[in-house]
């Protein structure tokens, strides 16, 4: 059972902000609502963290140490222990995780923001990469993804068919979400006859820009039965990379996605739902198989990236709503997963248990 | 949607390239792609350390293409500024002939109908070689290099230039458009947390202690006089969009009665000499006629801070108030 040990770390609160194409608020304001919100959601405040950890992107934000200005929303005062990482919000859990097993303090935050309305996400993506070879050609994440998918397809593994089918299954579930920007009923077949955006992708195999925000409230064991009546464990947390350049790897596999949910022990129960990653239709099947999950399993039922895709923030909102799922729909055990670097460079999976 | 100020940042980066990644470029300089050896692989483009173990590699290259054979591609149907061609072209994953990696460069083969996997594709060089990735101007379909000609560089190359150019529309705040609608009549404009009772300029937007968001009901007018809080004087270093030539000073001024310290403000007709912390000062704002002239970077239409005149205030504490 998790929860006996001392040294188990459960989610007990988290807050997500509306999904906008464009929002008129700073970074900082987006954060205040979802760390507001989040705190609440623990019934909790502010005071009653000990530690906080941020990620977001300068160059998302358009300001060197942007970061330091989104610290007022955590209410720095008096003075918190913070980090911050340049890395999705997924990342920013990780370490808050790590940081509560030191046993001195109980209660962290985790949160990610961005706005990605601000500039054009595709001339921003370079700047990211390796700066002699890949970031000089303007190489974005649409081409990284078009020549994944490329792969998968020349393969047998995926076909258009299927991923026009995964575009229309997750704008479907997410009409069930508030946290959606792009959903409804859509049919596969009419996708299909849609123009390529970045050949072998069109536009339903694309992620929508987002702006938004996400913070989460984890708690060490005792703190947090005492504090949330139905605490979602996290029994298994790990990521791993591989090599930066896509021309050197195998794009028809994601063995970093493997080797990281194996070590988050993902083969010890049945994983009910997955939210992950997938912020393009052909990352799901690839994804899926890498982490080993069969047909029972349920993926991204609240649409995932494609419904909606906040750069820094998609990651940690995949671990939110695989809670959900524990804490307000009844599962046991479900899986968040978080990505970054061009075509699925590195991956984080977050394993969750209820009681 | 709300109000937006465009600002554009340069990335003008200069890079080291160091004894492998500079070996590389000086090859494209020669219309040589080079690899180098890992084991029994041959990676190219070359990495400094072996990808499977970490170990630095021997600088034991080799001579790759200049032909190769697509593994992956995709169609780039408007391409960004950023990209090497302005007209619509492939990025694919090329293996290049006794390479065992793929490298990614664009194909600019006219048309999508042209681009297959496993097609043929060589380099078309440019005819001016730099050391740099884009010495390829593409590659083209077929088995024969295309353009170049003229020889390679004198020396080995060891530097690279990178300029990256974005152009941000950041929302502005509720909030601070009401700021600057005060300052343009003369005003600063001040938010009261009602929790604490600190003031902020309007600026902030939300209190940081309280973490609430601040409105126009928390709206107060704040006063125009102050004390020196803290400075600063400058030798100005000729970067870009520095107008200043000749020493200057740059002052904090707490504003009397509230906690609100403005930063970085300019004083008038004070010698850099004179400049000290508990000087009485006073806002002085710009005539109609004088707002042409405005330093664009001020608030509004706050030309700078007067001394007044009155004796200084002696307050040890002074210095330690932040902005």
């Amino acid at each position: 059972m998790p929860g006996q040990n001392p040294d188990d770390i459960a989610i007990i609160g988290w807050s997500i902000s509306p999904m906008e194409r464009h929002t008129g608020k700073t970074e900082a304001q987006l954060l205040l609502e979802v760390v507001t919100g989040a705190v609440e959601d623990a019934g909790i405040t502010r005071r009653e963290v000990d530690f906080t950890c941020a990620g977001s992107c300068d160059y998302v934000a358009g300001q060197a140490f942007s970061f330091v200005q989104n610290i007022d929303a955590v209410g720095a005062w008096p003075p918190k222990r913070d980090s911050h990482v340049e890395m999705d919000g997924a990342w920013a859990l990780y370490e808050a995780w790590i940081r509560l097993q030191l046993g001195d303090i109980d209660v962290a935050c985790a949160m990610g923001s961005g706005r990605s309305s601000t500039a054009d996400p595709a001339l921003i993506y370079p700047m990211e990469m390796d700066p002699f070879y890949l970031a000089p050609l303007g190489a974005d994440a649409m081409s990284f993804a078009a020549l994944q998918a490329r792969a998968l397809l020349d393969s047998g593994k995926v076909t258009e068919r299927q991923m026009a089918e995964i575009a229309a299954r997750t704008r479907r579930d997410a009409k069930e979400s508030p946290y959606a920007q792009v959903k409804g009923d859509f049919d596969a077949d009419a996708l299909l006859r849609e123009d390529y955006v970045r050949s072998p992708l069109r536009k339903h195999d694309l992620p929508p820009i987002t702006d938004g925000a996400c913070a989460m409230v984890i708690a060490r064991a005792d703190k947090a039965k005492e504090l949330c009546p139905n605490p979602v464990w996290i029994t298994g947390f790990d990521h791993y990379a591989e090599l930066h350049y896509p021309g050197m790897r195998d794009l028809r596999e994601s063995r970093s996605t493997t080797l990281a949910a194996k070590a988050a022990g993902i083969g010890e129960g049945a994983v009910e739902v997955a939210e992950i990653q997938a912020a393009f239709t052909h990352e799901e099947p690839l994804l899926v198989e890498a982490l080993g999950l069969g047909a029972d399993t349920v993926v991204n039922p609240s649409g995932g990236p494609l419904a909606a895709n906040p750069i820094m923030a998609t990651g940690l909102i995949r671990i939110a709503e695989a809670a959900r799922q524990i804490r307000d729909n009844g599962k046991h055990r479900t899986l968040g997963h978080s990505t970054s670097g061009p075509c699925l460079q590195q991956n984080l999976v977050c394993i969750l248990e209820g009681n | 949607m709300a109000a937006t100020v465009e600002s554009t940042i340069k990335f003008p980066y200069k890079r080291s390239l160091g004894p492998v990644l500079g070996a590389f470029m000086t090859a494209l300089t020669e219309q040589r792609i080079i690899g180098i050896r890992s084991g029994t692989r041959v990676i190219c483009p070359p990495l400094e350390w072996d990808p499977n173990t970490g170990a630095e590699l021997a600088h034991d290259f080799v001579d790759v293409g200049p032909a190769g054979t697509v593994e992956s591609w995709t169609w780039v149907a408007q391409p960004t500024i950023q990209h090497p061609l302005d007209h619509p072209f492939a990025f694919a994953l090329i293996r290049l002939d006794g390479a065992d990696t793929a490298f990614m460069h664009a194909v600019d083969a006219g048309s999508i109908d042209a681009m297959a996997t496993a097609m043929r594709v060589a380099p078309r060089w440019k005819a001016e070689r730099k050391g740099h990735i884009t010495d390829i101007d593409a590659f083209v379909p077929g088995e024969t290099p295309q353009g170049g000609g003229g020889g390679g560089a004198a020396e080995p190359v060891t530097m690279m230039d990178y300029n990256a150019s974005i152009t941000y529309n950041t929302p502005v705040p509720k909030n601070v458009i009401r700021g600057d609608q005060a300052n343009a009549q003369g005003r600063f404009l001040g938010l009261k947390c009602p929790i604490c009772g600190r003031t902020y300029t309007s600026g902030k937007g939300f209190c940081p202690i309280d973490t609430i968001e601040l409105t126009e009901e928390h709206e107060v007018d704040l006063p125009q006089t102050g004390v020196v809080s803290n400075y600063t004087i400058i030798m100005p270093v000729q970067y870009p969009g520095q107008t200043e030539t000749e020493l200057f000073s740059r002052v904090h001024v707490k504003l009397d009665g509230v906690d609100v310290v403005l930063g970085f403000q300019p004083l008038i007709d004070v010698p850099t000499s004179a400049v000290r912390i508990g000087m009485r000062v006073s806002a002085v704002w710009a005539s109609e006629a004088e707002r042409g002239d405005l330093d664009p970077r001020m608030e509004g239409n706050l030309i700078g801070w007067l001394p007044t005149g009155e004796p200084d205030v002696e307050d040890p504490d002074l210095v330690n108030r932040m902005p």
